[in-house]
């Protein structure tokens, strides 16, 4: 009797599971519409300062000569990701370009200085 | 209508710890039980924890889930960090909503070898919302 409960909760329970993990499959589309065009940022970086057009051409330029090659001339990925609507901090994309990820993507912490990356951000920022 | 884009991580940030520490305190608290004599009233009062935690835990993953997808502007997997944090979220939500629900079902004394699966499966399921949230404060530890 207690055993036939728990296979009947076990097929309810599978079932359950399937629908939250389709329910929140479902659901990233109406979220997407929702919160199309805003920027994505994180709690620790929620003041943003427009940057000038010259610094986002500088970055333009930066990410023309070292990162198309890999993330395509739009930006929306070969190789390497898309990288329009970044859901990481400018911080955490700083990083990202300086120290390179392991096995995935170079480092650039030798060709370009803090200050070039903080351009290379605002630009990839703009991509959206 | 304007939303804070703070709201969002903030809510994320807010929910997500509940049904992380409710599934560790349920697998812990069944755990005890397990090791506790019989004879005890403390092993039925571990059982009973273990019985509210796993459901509270598996109620808590949804707000945690649906944040974590307004957050990243509906990501479901990313990557880098937010891919490694979302391999281990996806199965930790769906094992941890069929542990729930099962245990809603069964009640907080199921039978020993359904209960040595459950057990497994818990503890399964412990490991995996701990290795995201190790990856989901990488994301904000090197933010």
């Amino acid at each position: 009797m207690r055993f036939s409960l728990e296979i009947k909760s076990l097929g309810w329970a599978v079932l359950a599971s399937l629908f939250s993990l389709a329910g929140a499959w479902l659901s990233i589309g109406p979220i997407k519409g929702m919160t199309a065009g805003g920027p994505i940022v994180s709690a620790e970086t929620s003041t943003e300062i427009m940057p000038s057009a010259q610094v986002i051409d500088e970055g333009r330029n930066f990410f023309g000569q070292s990162c198309s090659h890999c993330h395509g001339d739009d930006a929306h990925g070969d190789e390497g990701p898309d990288l329009h609507n970044l859901a990481i901090s400018n911080a955490r994309i700083a990083t990202t370009i300086k120290k390179g990820i392991k096995g995935e993507m170079p480092s650039f912490a030798k060709k370009y200085d803090d200050r070039q990356i903080a351009e290379l951000v605002s630009y990839l920022r703009t991509l959206r | 209508m304007w939303i804070d884009p703070t709201l969002w991580p903030k809510l994320h940030g807010a929910s997500t710890h509940f049904p992380v520490a409710l599934t560790m305190t349920a697998a812990l608290c069944d755990g005890l039980g397990l090791a506790w004599p019989k004879s005890s009233p403390r092993k039925a009062q571990l059982h009973g924890a273990g019985y509210c935690t796993i459901i509270l835990g598996a109620l808590g993953t949804f707000p945690a889930v649906l944040s974590g997808l307004f957050m990243t502007k509906g990501e479901a997997w990313g990557h880098g960090a937010l891919l490694y944090h979302h391999l281990f979220v996806w199965p930790a939500f769906a094992l941890l909503v069929g542990l729930g629900l099962w245990r809603g079902l069964v009640g907080s004394s199921p039978s020993p070898r359904s209960f040595a699966i459950y057990m497994a499966v818990l503890f399964l399921t412990a490991g995996l919302m701990a290795a995201a949230g190790y990856w989901g404060g990488e994301m904000v530890v090197n933010s």
